[in-house]
């Protein structure tokens, strides 16, 4: 077994992070982590942005709204 | 097989575009409801074959559409209003955005292909109405060129909070930030790379996707992410260390104490 080394693992923890890569190549990242604090803190990091970014978009369309594209999609089929 | 074709406007038909799109001109809103036909090429591939992905049938009457537009389309309200608040940074916008965005899926409807990504198809048609609709009253500085800016002109040199030792600080530090906070460095973050975050981190596009939803390529779309999180990664550690917040800051990693704690 061959390690990807640092430069490999960081030019794609990004494609890691959003499961874009070849498994062969996801396994590859994830071998090089498992021996690497740095990468393995990068991706510690990658995985927490993504998670606050999701936990603070959360939002709700309000109730008027939902009302009044309702009344909109009501009124266009009667044309 | 019968000729389905004569309830198509030319606007909303599914012919290829002949020629690529410019993204600098300007398009009429009934243009915008026919691009966001999604797959357009796909589709006319599907209607050669005569595959089993079929718009919806002419003989579905107008109250059984909206009823059906209406179970599909409407639970992805509150996903496309979050959307919209990350676009245009305001709620009312954001609602006259949505509202936009169903009109223009519906009178659409009858052409999109069943049984493909309705979730992908409403996002493109959000963006596609956003950029015609709100992107050139918001007069975004970065717009048009911000993708040809070096990685210095965006402010924030490569991470000084990347040391070994505070990674695992600035994922401690980021973590507890609160939501404000977080919505607060999206929204500083320029446009196409808010977006880009946006669509891969929250609603979990895949690159293509996204790449078809912006119009853009693939390569592109990574490099929009990279920088957007960057960005963002930056604005959220200079955010916690003015609260004081340890993220593994320069004054904190002179401190012998601290040095190799994470190793």
């Amino acid at each position: 077994m061959t390690d990807c080394g640092c430069d490999k693992a960081m030019q794609e923890l990004e494609e890691y992070l959003h499961n874009e890569l070849r498994s062969e190549d996801a396994a590859d990242i994830r071998e090089h982590m498992e021996n690497c604090v740095s990468c393995a803190g990068e991706h510690k990091v990658g995985i927490v942005l993504t998670d606050v970014v999701r936990r603070a978009c959360k939002d709700t369309a309000p109730e008027e709204l939902r009302e009044q594209v309702l009344l909109r999609l009501r009124t266009l089929q009667t044309h | 097989m019968t000729l389905t074709m004569p309830l198509l406007t030319p606007e909303l038909s599914w012919a290829p575009m002949s020629t690529p799109s410019d993204p600098t001109e300007t398009r009429s809103p009934a243009l915008v409801a026919g691009e966001a036909e999604a797959e357009v090429e796909a589709a006319a591939e599907a209607e050669a074959e005569e595959t089993i992905v079929e718009a919806i049938e002419e003989t579905t009457s107008p109250a059984e559409l909206r009823a059906l537009f209406e179970e599909q389309a409407l639970p992805f309200i509150d996903q496309l209003y979050a959307a919209g608040m990350r676009m245009t940074r305001n709620p009312s916008d954001a609602q006259d955005l949505v509202q936009e965005t169903f009109v223009k899926a519906f009178s659409a409807f009858r052409q999109y292909q069943q049984g493909t990504n309705l979730k992908a198809w409403l996002y493109r048609i959000l963006t596609n109405t956003f950029i015609n609709n709100y992107r050139k009253k918001q007069r975004d500085p970065y717009q048009g060129t911000i993708d040809d800016l070096e990685d210095w002109q965006l402010g924030g040199a490569e991470s000084a909070t990347s040391s070994r030792v505070g990674r695992s600080a600035e994922a401690e530090a980021i973590d507890h930030l609160p939501d404000s906070a977080v919505k607060d460095a999206l929204q500083a973050v320029p446009e196409d790379f808010r977006l880009a975050v946006y669509l891969a981190d929250v609603e979990g596009f895949s690159y293509q996707e996204i790449a078809d939803i912006m119009k853009t390529p693939v390569g592109t779309v990574m490099s929009r992410l990279h920088r957007g999180r960057r960005l963002l990664r930056e604005l959220l550690g200079e955010y916690a260390r003015e609260r004081g917040i340890a993220v593994g800051a320069p004054s904190r990693r002179r401190s012998p104490k601290h040095d190799g704690v994470e190793q």
